[in-house]
């Protein structure tokens, strides 16, 4: 029933974002939107490295292409990721958000938009306040909001943030992510 | 955070009076980039809402030009991608100024100035500054002034030195501007040959005999029609076998079935077009 995965990540969370990659089937059956705090002068590296590990394709998207099922979708360097209506990628090189470029909130509200209820978002560590304001607004629109166990994270003020704002699903450690994504049909 | 959001039949009556009053036609543009936009400019202008735009907006002409400034996409910085600079510095001058002797660079927008500036340092450096017409075209008029000031935000100067310190191996690129209170400026020199145009959504006019468009993450703004649109002109205005550089992560691929373009450097998004 759900349409999309969107996860949101800093400081500390490259290796939680690889474990859940390296876990999923190879026939996972939604989209899974990544917008992560990356340095904005290094374009390549990053795709290439969580391809390593992930049994499923992870890109960088071209402005206005299509979101297909199965796929891993990573905002492209000193781009923010926008989720159009009609599920398409919409890149954006305006201002930062939260000293953010891309910013976890803008993908967070864009695919909101496009997928209502039908999403689930996940903030995993990291060192802003970044994808606290998107969560909320996920969960507002009757998505399934999912925060990473602070204790685990290597950095805990994204997570804290986020739960700050918003009375979460759930709170999980890496493997329960995991094992609840596993269920996903 | 203060939002405010904008209905579709709000956003389309909006498009229509900019239409209507001014000749701009909006319509083409990414519909929720627009839209996104749009609300932005309400908040930040305390318009309240879509009547509160329209109003202000169809009786003064003044705050329509500001309207223009901002919904126009700022450059993010200089030099964004340093390793295009490098290949335009090290391969693509060098070799455009040894088929000819002088050409053409074209930037069918301009907005904050920094791809313009940018090449123009390269130029310099190369000795060529004098040999290469530059031709900025921009929507905004307010942007081709602050452009032609040397204006720019000082916000963006550490990150500005640290791309030029990645094309550059000595200098500083601290010699290229003045900052001042909260104010930086560009030495305006960069720019003393360069021939600005303000222009409207859809080119009544082009500049033509180009050898080089430079036109980056503007297009990711437009639908389709006008990504389209953008590329004809950009085609026309070409020599043949001239460069259009787009982009990373934009495509002309679906503009491109009869191999109008080819794609001839793919890290940096360099087309050619072809030659008959």
């Amino acid at each position: 029933m759900y349409k999309a995965v969107v996860i949101g990540g800093s400081a500390g969370s490259f290796q939680v974002i690889t474990k859940i990659l390296s876990s999923l089937p190879k026939n996972f059956p939604l989209p899974v939107l990544l917008s992560l705090h990356r340095l904005k002068h290094v374009r390549s590296g990053f795709v290439e490295a969580l391809s390593i590990k992930s049994t499923i394709p992870i890109l960088e998207p071209y402005d206005k292409e299509n979101i297909k099922p199965g796929k891993g979708y990573l905002a492209p360097a000193n781009y923010h990721m926008y989720i159009e209506l009609n599920k398409r990628i919409a890149l954006s090189t305006e201002e930062p958000v939260n000293h953010s470029r891309p910013s976890i909130d803008l993908t967070f509200e864009t695919a909101t938009q496009a997928y209502r209820d039908k999403l689930i978002g996940i903030i995993l560590s990291g060192a802003n306040r970044d994808g606290a304001y998107g969560l909320k607004k996920l969960k507002q629109a009757g998505g399934l909001a999912i925060v990473q166990d602070p204790n685990e994270c290597q950095v805990k003020t994204m997570t804290e943030a986020s739960l700050k704002l918003t009375t979460v699903d759930h709170i999980f450690t890496t493997d329960q992510i995991i094992n609840f994504l596993l269920k996903l049909k | 955070m203060n939002r405010y959001e904008l209905g579709i039949v709000d956003t389309r009556n909006i498009i229509k009076t900019l239409h209507d009053v001014y000749d701009y036609d909006f319509k083409n543009y990414a519909l929720t980039f627009f839209k996104r936009r749009v609300e932005k400019f309400i908040i930040k202008h305390n318009l309240k809402d879509a009547d509160g735009f329209i109003g202000r907006i169809e009786s003064d002409e003044a705050f329509f030009e500001v309207f223009l400034q901002e919904i126009c996409v700022e450059n993010t910085e200089m030099f964004r991608d340093p390793s295009l600079w490098r290949v335009l510095k090290e391969e693509l001058f060098p070799t455009l100024i040894k088929d000819s002797g002088t050409f053409k660079i074209w930037f069918p927008e301009v907005s904050s100035g920094e791809e313009l500036f940018s090449t123009a340092i390269i130029l310099k450096d190369l000795n060529l500054l004098k040999h290469v017409q530059l031709i900025a075209s921009s929507i905004s008029q307010l942007d081709i002034e602050n452009t032609q000031k040397g204006l720019f935000d000082p916000k963006k100067i550490e990150v500005n030195d640290a791309n030029y310190k990645r094309i550059f191996s000595s200098g500083e690129l601290s010699n290229f501007y003045t900052f001042e209170g909260d104010k930086s400026h560009w030495d305006t020199s960069l720019i003393d040959n360069t021939k600005f145009i303000k222009q409207n959504i859809i080119f009544d006019d082009y500049p033509k005999g180009i050898k080089l468009v430079l036109f980056r993450n503007q297009m990711i703004y437009y639908n389709q029609i006008l990504q389209e649109r953008y590329i004809k002109t950009i085609y026309n205005s070409l020599v043949p076998g001239g460069h259009f550089i787009i982009g990373n992560n934009e495509k002309i691929d679906y503009w491109n079935s009869d191999k109008d373009f080819t794609l001839v450097n793919k890290e940096e998004s360099i087309y050619k077009k072809k030659l008959a």
